[in-house]
């Protein structure tokens, strides 16, 4: 039997109704975005880190020690496992994971107090600084939280978790009439 | 319980991101150690009142075992450290 097998996302079913005109503080889910987590092997963190650094249209967002997950709003999946492999020239394990993960951008001047319902890290701009990146737990999710404009988060998710921290999210943002959209 | 943990990769953590192992001071007995010392290494706990050393997985940050050195009675942290620096300590 042959069956066709459609690449959905995981939050089309949440987000079908028209989109209403997004208020001060937006939510943007990501259609489909090339990640990958690299990991360095042992005494390569430093070279590694650096060589990934250096492309400017590659986002590094920590997740442990000598371990990242690196995110591209341009390349496409293989492109980017490709571009990783050429880059870290064996130096470290490179896993694509843009099926497996869904991204999240809360912006809006509100974006820290909706955070802090459900984050137990300090978001202060002067403690979480721009650029920086962070493992939390969002209620009992686990998201990898970074700051990538002044008043914009991103929060990567299991996809399995992605309808789950949607819900959690919309109810977090409630307050401030948060709205919610695909962003592309 | 220690509320707020130091993580040494991540900074200051609420505890609901780690979970503990146990007692971080015993080593694994040797394979062919008698049965009476494995049974003891399984089964037995010693449950301290005082600075203990303990194992926690900072599983919801950056997934490393630490080890942690925390008063079992006044819940007051003093070390924090990731468990491989631990047993390079111990080691020398």
């Amino acid at each position: 039997m042959v069956r066709d097998y459609n690449n959905r996302h995981a939050l089309e079913q949440k987000l079908r109704s028209a989109p209403r005109p997004a208020a001060a503080d937006h939510l943007m889910v990501g259609h489909w975005r090339a990640m990958a987590t690299v990991l360095a092997r042992a005494g390569q963190a430093e070279a590694v880190r650096q060589s990934i650094a250096s492309v400017p249209e590659l986002s590094l967002r920590f997740s442990g020690p000598g371990e990242w997950l690196v995110v591209s709003e341009v390349e496409a999946p293989s492109g980017l496992v490709r571009r990783l492999e050429e880059l870290c020239d064996g130096g470290a394990y490179v896993v694509d994971q843009s099926d497996g993960r869904v991204v999240f951008r809360l912006t809006g001047p509100n974006v820290r107090s909706i955070l802090a319902k459900g984050i137990g890290l300090d978001v202060h701009p002067a403690t979480f600084s721009l650029g920086g990146s962070a493992n939390v737990l969002c209620g009992h999710i686990p998201v990898n939280l970074a700051r990538t404009d002044e008043d914009t988060f991103e929060l990567i998710v299991p996809r399995s978790y992605a309808e789950s921290l949607f819900d959690d999210l919309m109810r977090m943002g409630r307050a401030f009439d948060l709205t919610a959209a695909f962003s592309d | 319980m220690a509320s707020l943990i130091t993580c040494p990769h991540c900074g200051v953590r609420p505890k609901e991101e780690f979970a503990v192992r146990g007692d971080a001071s015993r080593g694994r007995p040797e394979p062919m150690d008698s049965d009476e010392t494995w049974h003891d290494y399984v089964y037995v706990r010693v449950n301290p009142r005082g600075r203990t050393f303990e194992h926690w997985h900072h599983v919801a940050g950056c997934r490393r075992f630490l080890v942690v050195e925390r008063d079992t009675a006044t819940h007051e942290v003093y070390s924090v450290v990731d468990a491989a620096e631990f047993a390079r300590r111990v080691e020398r």
